[in-house]
This record gives structure tokens, C-alpha cells and sequence, in this order.
């Protein structure tokens, strides 16, 4: 019944590319239809966003299935090779950008060179806003100083799962990289870890304790956690002028981590009044993932075309996000005459950082 | 390579030509997909593991031009053609039962125009009706069409088979709502039906293709009614003694008025779906109404309702059942709350007279009941009109024949059982899910001589026989 809500149906128009069809799929597989290649195809045509269980009335979770029926993929040796190379660039790199693990630690350093062994908190960036946005991970870091917070950032950060769990399941792989990163996270004796994305924010905080990582400190979201410095007065923004202005609720901060607010309260502390979309807060639309970006860059530049056409039917001229991978999926498809903001960079602005 | 080979590579690049390499599929997860839809007999196929029925090539279009283009390469191939929207008709109208071509129309699923003066809205047939009621609601306003498969169901979908959704009897069916339409018709031409279906130049084009169900041609643009919200919605609740005392009650509300909702449950409905989904345990026949608008003018429908309903002994439950009908309207028609595979069943969604109501009701209960062994028979009118109503007469086996073979025979006797005894007393074979391939072979039954002016329009339109093979009767 979700056709109506998935953001990859609606723009390729393939029906293929909605739930029923995925467990349809699946249902002939178990009835004894061989699993191929183009059945593992129709899995990776999918955002895992979550739109279609926040919508089933009767509780059947697509995402759940469909990232099973990708380790299914893997363990056939189906996997389309546009996904395999992702993969391998995951395993062997850490990251799903194909850059060579040396490389990002370099970027790492060089975002914060003296970055402290201890600190109260750890800002972990994650590889979207390394490779796809560094802009973000400066902004953040630059309010993190203003505000006088005792902060650090590893400079190895590792594989948190949230890629390689989206890519072949929550297998043995994907724990054993996720264990690496607690490790390293655990070693600083941060009391608080900061994601800048929240794809990371959600598998450290949902699936690690079912994948028995003993994450010590507390995990909160990057929008919360500068909602709350702005509450106890250590950043003070100023007033920021925008056009008719929206806010992007990314799907795994609003559906997964249920939150909807900090990010409208960060805006409104800008003096920023938004215009909402019709598909907001928990009933938001994907705009793409980097995941689907990595290994389908033709659905991504629809999806995104599906968001803008939201905000373009409203007369808004600036869509504010708050997550790397919506920004970088959002900003290349950007239609002109509108334009993308990330939520942190603007705060950092205000703040004059 | 064999010659058969040779020649479905040779049509697949005429279909790539028109609309792109990407957009024209052979890959047995595609050609899965589309070969199961809402319809009883695809899903207790593919439940059982059996091969679907399959297209040679699912095309998916961008343009109405792209469908005329393809129109054209079927004729001079003479290749089937079948229309696939949303995959949620009940009777396999979408099926792709001579394989050929599928066409998925969701790809033109574009806004046209809102014009808010004349209260219109137009936009491709593949969108998906809540997207279109969304591009409303963004401007203020409502499409009034919320059916059951409003999350998935097309509007080329819901013309196809004259659809209705739960506000009807206020805001009419489909073809009530619709005013005008862009077709592609079988030769590839591209028509526009008149600006305004009212006129007197001659038949009305919208209602020739409107339930036509993909054998006449393609519709691909269509304009709509729109409605301001209203001011007030208030839903009520009633209990009857029985299924007839709350037919007269409903007959005379709407000979006063036009509640948007009045769905009216027979004592074995409200004994079972209704106690189950809204939570009323009683006995009797349970209704709810809904009266919509302006308030002033709700709270003078609300005093007749009340007064009307009181004449024929009903108790009032109050507002508090009635708007949890409403907040539940689709809940009904969710896995655990419906009946499922793997139960045998079917909704024979009969419309008659008043006049006809009761004596069709009891002839379709007895002749299945008595007929087949462990079939039960349940009914509820949803759909009135100053004339009559619809009855949502259904069919359910617990324990249907384990063999997929047997079990379509025993379906398919179960329906002409029931449609006949139907169609016998008065009534006509379906109100608003279509015919399909499910109840084609009663078309000339319920139409008799009158059958030859469809047949001659197909035969005008469609003169190779490629428009959606088996279906309507046609």
C-alpha cells in the first residue's frame, strides 16, 4: 500500500521499485524461483529509508527484509558489479567513495591536526562529510571551539557500520568493523560521541547494542547537540537572511532516531521561519543516499529531483539540511535558481565562526 | 539463434527507439512483478509457487507521444498490449495474460495544471491518486476520491475500472468526478475528449473509454473536480435491528440529503468486521454516516439523519463509533483485518435498485451457502445513490482445495453462482472494481444483444485485437 510514499517508485516509476514487489521477489525465492542476479538488483534499488514501514499499518518492515535479502545477494554471488565495487571499496577502504584509507586519515588530520587523545567529547565525522562535505565537518568543529567545548576527533575513524550493514546486511563483516570503531571511540573516555551524520548516530545507538558493541559513551545527534549549546547559552547566533527557506528532515534522523524538533529550534534561534513541504518531519521524503548514489547515481539524481519538485511546487527558493549525505545528494542535483544549506554551516555563520 | 529470437530482439529495439534502452525490460524479476496483481487466482498462484503469467517486455513511457509511438510498433507487430497502473485491481485487469507488452504508465505521473477558478486539476494517468490528492490539499483544496487503494492505486487505474472511493455518495464515483481526458488510441492517434463533459454534441467521450479497462486505448492526461475542504466533517453511528431496516433508512436520507460517507454492515459483517476493526459488540446491523460541509448546513443534515434513522427503530451510538470508522476506513482492507490468502474469497460488489436490494441479498446468500460447502457469505452496502445502492457481497472459504488448478474452478463457479443469482434478481454485475478477466465471460450474459455496441467499438479501435486481450469480454 506505500507506493505512494517511496521515494524511488514515484521517480523511476518501476514497480519494481516499491515494497510489494521486493517481497514479492522474495516470496517466489523462498517458493523455489532462483534468487539471480536481477532479483538482487531490484534489493539494491532501494534507499532503505523507511518510508514504507512508517506507513504499513500493519507492521511488515521492508527495510528489514530487503537488507536480508541482500546478504542473500552476497552469499549467491549475485551482487549487480555497480554494487560490488562499493563493497570492495567498504571492506578494503572503509569508506563507499573509493578513497584509499591513507587518504582519509590525512583528511582527518588535517581538519583538526592537534586533535587531543582524551576529551569529554567525541565529534565523529564519518566518511560523507569527509569525502563529500569536509565544509561541514570545519563548520562543526569551528562551533565546537566557540562554544569552549573539550572536544576531539580520531584520525582513524574506521568503517561504523552503518555503510557496510546497508550494503550486505548485519553480518559478521559489518560487526567486526563496527567493533574496531568502539574500540577507538572507547579509548578516547569521551562521556559524549557526536556523528555528524545520522546513519552513524542510528547504528551506534540501534544496533550496537544488538551486535554487543559495548559503546561506553552516550551518543547524541549533531542537530541536538548544538540545539543544546544554543539552550545553555554557549553559542549565541545571530540573524540570518534567507528566501522562502525549508527544512529537509534526513529519514534516519526523523523516522529512525524520532527527532524533528532541534533542528526547526537551531533554525528559529537563526531567525529563520520555514515553509514545510507537505512530506515533513516523520513522514519526510529521501532525497537519496549516498549508499544508492555510490552505485546508482541515475536514481539518485531522481530522487533528488523528487525533493526539489516538493520545494519547487511551494515557491521555496533554500532547502536546509541537516545531514552530509542529503546535502552532497541535494547540491548536485540542485535546480537553478534554488539552492542547499547545510544547517551547521549556516549556524556556524551566525555564530560568525 | 532461432527465428523467434531473432524477431524479439528486432521489436525490442523498436521499443528502445521510443522510450530508451533503460526503459524497456525482459529481466525475470520485471516480468515477476508484473505478473501478480490484487486479483484472487495471481496471488494464490504465486502464494503456491507457481510461474506467473508473463509479458515478452515491460516498456515504461514518459509521454503520451511515447504511448502513440508504441501504439504503433504493437499494431505492425500485432503485439498484445497491456496497461498496468498500480497492481491493485481485484479482478486482473492488469494481468498480462497474452504476454506481449506491458506498459507501467507510472513514469507520467506529472501535475499539469491546478486551476483554481473553475476548481480543476489535471495530471498523468500514472500518478498515484494520494499524490494527486497531496498536489490538492498543498493548495487548500481535496480531490474527494479516497479509495482503499488511494497509497496505490493510479488514476489511469481507477478510470480503467470506474473506481469509487469511501466520500461517494456525496462526491460521486470516478466517472463523476473526471471531466475530461487525453487518449492514445489503438492506432497511435492521440484524441481529446470535449472541454466539458456536459454538452449536447453527441455521447459523451469520457464515458466511452472511462471502465473500459485498457481495451479501447490509453488514457493519459485527465482533468478533476476539485473541492474546498470543508468546514466540518461529523461522523455518527447507528444501530439497526437488521439489514433492511437500515436499507429504507438510507434510501430516505438520500432522497434528503447527500451524506459523503453512509456504509450500512448486515448482522454477520457487524458480528464479525465490525466488532473486530471498530470494536461495537452488538447485534443488529451497524451504520455510519457522515455528513460534510458547511456547519450550519451539516447540523440541519444531522437533525434529518437523526430523525430518519429514529423512524426505523435504530439506536444512535453516537459520534465516538462513527469517527473510528473513519479514522480506520483503510484498516479494513489491511492483511489481518481482511480476508487472506490462504483463504479462498471474493467481493461481488453488486448495484441495484432499491427495490432489488433485500431480494438479491438473500438470493446471493442462499445460493452460495447452500451450494458450496464451507463458504460463507457476508455483505455491507458502501456506495449510494438516489436510485439505489451497491452491495458489497463477499464470499470467504476457510479451507479452499489445496491443488491451484481446483481451486480456480471452484472460484470461478463460486462467482457465477453468485453474480447470477445477482444478475437474476435485478442487480448488475459490478459497481466500481470492474470486470477484468475475472468476470469477463458474464459480460454478454448481463448485457445480451447489447454487447455488440462494445464489440463494434472494439472492433472499430482496436481492429488487431491487441488492446488488452481477454478482458471486459471483449
Amino acid at each position: 500500500m506505500c507506493r505512494y510514499i517511496c521515494p524511488v517508485g514515484l521517480q523511476t516509476g518501476s514497480e519494481l521499485n516499491n515494497a510489494r514487489a521486493k517481497a514479492l521477489l522474495i516470496s517466489y525465492a523462498v517458493r523455489g524461483q532462483k534468487f539471480d542476479e536481477s532479483f538482487a538488483e531490484a534489493m539494491y534499488q532501494c534507499c532503505l529509508c523507511g518510508a514504507c514501514s512508517q506507513d504499513c499499518a500493519t507492521g511488515f518492515e521492508p527495510p528489514v527484509f530487503i537488507r536480508e535479502a541482500r546478504t542473500e545477494a552476497v552469499v549467491n554471488d549475485v551482487v549487480p558489479p555497480n554494487v560490488q565495487n562499493v563493497i570492495t571499496s567498504v571492506l578494503d577502504n572503509d569508506n563507499i567513495f573509493g578513497v584509499k584509507a591513507e587518504e582519509t586519515s590525512n583528511r582527518l588530520k588535517s581538519l583538526l591536526p592537534d586533535a587531543k587523545e582524551k576529551a569529554e567529547v567525541l565529534i565523529y565525522v564519518g566518511h560523507s562529510a569527509l569525502c563529500r562535505a569536509p565544509e561541514i565537518a570545519k563548520a562543526f568543529i569551528a562551533l565546537c571551539g566557540k562554544a569552549g567545548i573539550d572536544f576531539t576527533i580520531l584520525h582513524d575513524e574506521g568503517q561504523s557500520g552503518a555503510e557496510l550493514g546497508d550494503l550486505i546486511g548485519y553480518v559478521e563483516e559489518t560487526v567486526d568493523k563496527a567493533k574496531m570503531v568502539v574500540e577507538k571511540i572507547n579509548a578516547t573516555g569521551a562521556k559524549k560521541v557526536v556523528p555528524l551524520d545520522p546513519n552513524c548516530t542510528r547504528v551506534m545507538r540501534q544496533e550496537y547494542p544488538a551486535w554487543e558493541c559495548d559503546l561506553k559513551p552516550e551518543v547524541q545527534t549533531a542537530t541536538a547537540f548544538m540545539a543544546e549549546l544554543i539552550r545553555e547559552g554557549k553559542l549565541r547566533p545571530g540573524k540570518i537572511e534567507t528566501g522562502l527557506t525549508t527544512f529537509h528532515d534526513p529519514c534516519k534522523l526523523s523516522r529512525d532516531l524520532d527527532e524533528v524538533n532541534e533542528a526547526r529550534e537551531i533554525l528559529s534561534a537563526m531567525g529563520i521561519h520555514i515553509t514545510e513541504m507537505l512530506l515533513n518531519r516523520k513522514w519526510t521524503k529521501c532525497c537519496g543516499t549516498e549508499i544508492l548514489k555510490a552505485h546508482s547515481p541515475n536514481i539518485t539524481e531522481l530522487t533528488a529531483g523528487g525533493r526539489w519538485d516538493d520545494a519547487r511546487r511551494l515557491g521555496i527558493r533554500t532547502m536546509v539540511t541537516a545531514c552530509p549525505g542529503c546535502y552532497d545528494v541535494l547540491g548536485e542535483h540542485t535546480p537553478e535558481g534554488m539552492e542547499v544549506k547545510d544547517i551547521f554551516m549556516m549556524l556556524a555563520e551566525a555564530c560568525r565562526c | 539463434m532461432e527465428f523467434r529470437g531473432y524477431m524479439i530482439d528486432m521489436i525490442r529495439t523498436e521499443l528502445e527507439d521510443v522510450v530508451g534502452v533503460e526503459h524497456v525490460s525482459t529481466k525475470k524479476s520485471e516480468t515477476t512483478v508484473y505478473g501478480v496483481d490484487y486479483f484472487w487466482i495471481s496471488r494464490m498462484w504465486a502464494d503456491r509457487g507457481m510461474e506467473p503469467p508473463r509479458a515478452d517486455f515491460v516498456v515504461r513511457p514518459d509521454t503520451t507521444e511515447e504511448v502513440s509511438r508504441l501504439m504503433k510498433v504493437a499494431n505492425y507487430y500485432k503485439i498484445p498490449v497491456h496497461t498496468w497502473g498500480g497492481g491493485s485491481g481485484s479482478q486482473g485487469g492488469a494481468m498480462p495474460m497474452a504476454g506481449g507488452i506491458l506498459l507501467d504508465m507510472k513514469r507520467m505521473n506529472r501535475l499539469v495544471e491546478i486551476d483554481e477558478f473553475s476548481m480543476t486539476i489535471t495530471a498523468e494517468t500514472g500518478m498515484i491518486l494520494q499524490i494527486l490528492e497531496n498536489y490538492a490539499n498543498e493548495k487548500g483544496y481535496s480531490t474527494m476520491h479516497y479509495p482503499s487503494c488511494i497509497t496505490c492505486g493510479t488514476i489511469g487505474g481507477s478510470l480503467a475500472h470506474r473506481g469509487i472511493g469511501v466520500l461517494s455518495s456525496k462526491y460521486g464515483k470516478i466517472d463523476d468526478m473526471c471531466l475530461g481526458m487525453e487518449i492514445v488510441l489503438p492506432n497511435g492517434d492521440i484524441i481529446n475528449t470535449l472541454p466539458v463533459p456536459k454538452h449536447a454534441a453527441g455521447p459523451d467521450l469520457n464515458q466511452i473509454f472511462i471502465g473500459s479497462e485498457g481495451t479501447l486505448g490509453i488514457m493519459t492526461k485527465a482533468t478533476f473536480k476539485i473541492f474546498k475542504m470543508p468546514e466540518v466533517r461529523s461522523h455518527r453511528a447507528f444501530l439497526f435491528s437488521d439489514f433492511g431496516a437500515g436499507v429504507k433508512a438510507g434510501r430516505d436520507i438520500m432522497q434528503e440529503f447527500k451524506p459523503s460517507i453512509m456504509r450500512l454492515y448486515d448482522e454477520p459483517e457487524t458480528r464479525s468486521i465490525i466488532k473486530k476493526v471498530i470494536g461495537v459488540d452488538k447485534k443488529g446491523a451497524f451504520m455510519n454516516i457522515t455528513c460534510e460541509g458547511k456547519a450550519e448546513v451539516v447540523a440541519i443534515e444531522e437533525r434529518i439523519m437523526k430523525e430518519i434513522c429514529a423512524r426505523y427503530g435504530a439506536e444512535d451510538l453516537g459520534s465516538e463509533w462513527g469517527e473510528k470508522w473513519y479514522e480506520n476506513r483503510l484498516t479494513f482492507f489491511y492483511p489481518g483485518h481482511i480476508m487472506d490468502i490462504p483463504q479462498m474469497y471474493g467481493t461481488m460488489d453488486t448495484v441495484c435498485t432499491y427495490d432489488n436490494v433485500e431480494k438479491i441479498y438473500w438470493a446471493m446468500k442462499k445460493a452460495i451457502e447452500n451450494n458450496f460447502e464451507g463458504v460463507r457469505f457476508i455483505a455491507h452496502c458502501s456506495h449510494w445513490y438516489e436510485w439505489g445502492t451497491m452491495i458489497y457481497d463477499r464470499f470467504i472459504m476457510d479451507n479452499p482445495p489445496s491443488d491451484p488448478e481446483a481451486a480456480i474452478s471452484l472460484h470461478n463457479r463460486i462467482w457465477n453462482t453468485g453474480v447470477r443469482a445477482a444478475m437474476k434478481n435485478g442487480g448488475v454485475i459490478n459497481d466500481h472494481h470492474g470486470i477484468g478477466l475475472k468476470l469477463g465471460r458474464l459480460m454478454k450474459e448481463q448485457y445480451g444483444p447489447a454487447m455488440q455496441v462494445f464489440e463494434a467499438l472494439k472492433k472499430g479501435l482496436d481492429p488487431n485485437g491487441i488492446m488488452n486481450p481477454y478482458k471486459l469480454g471483449l
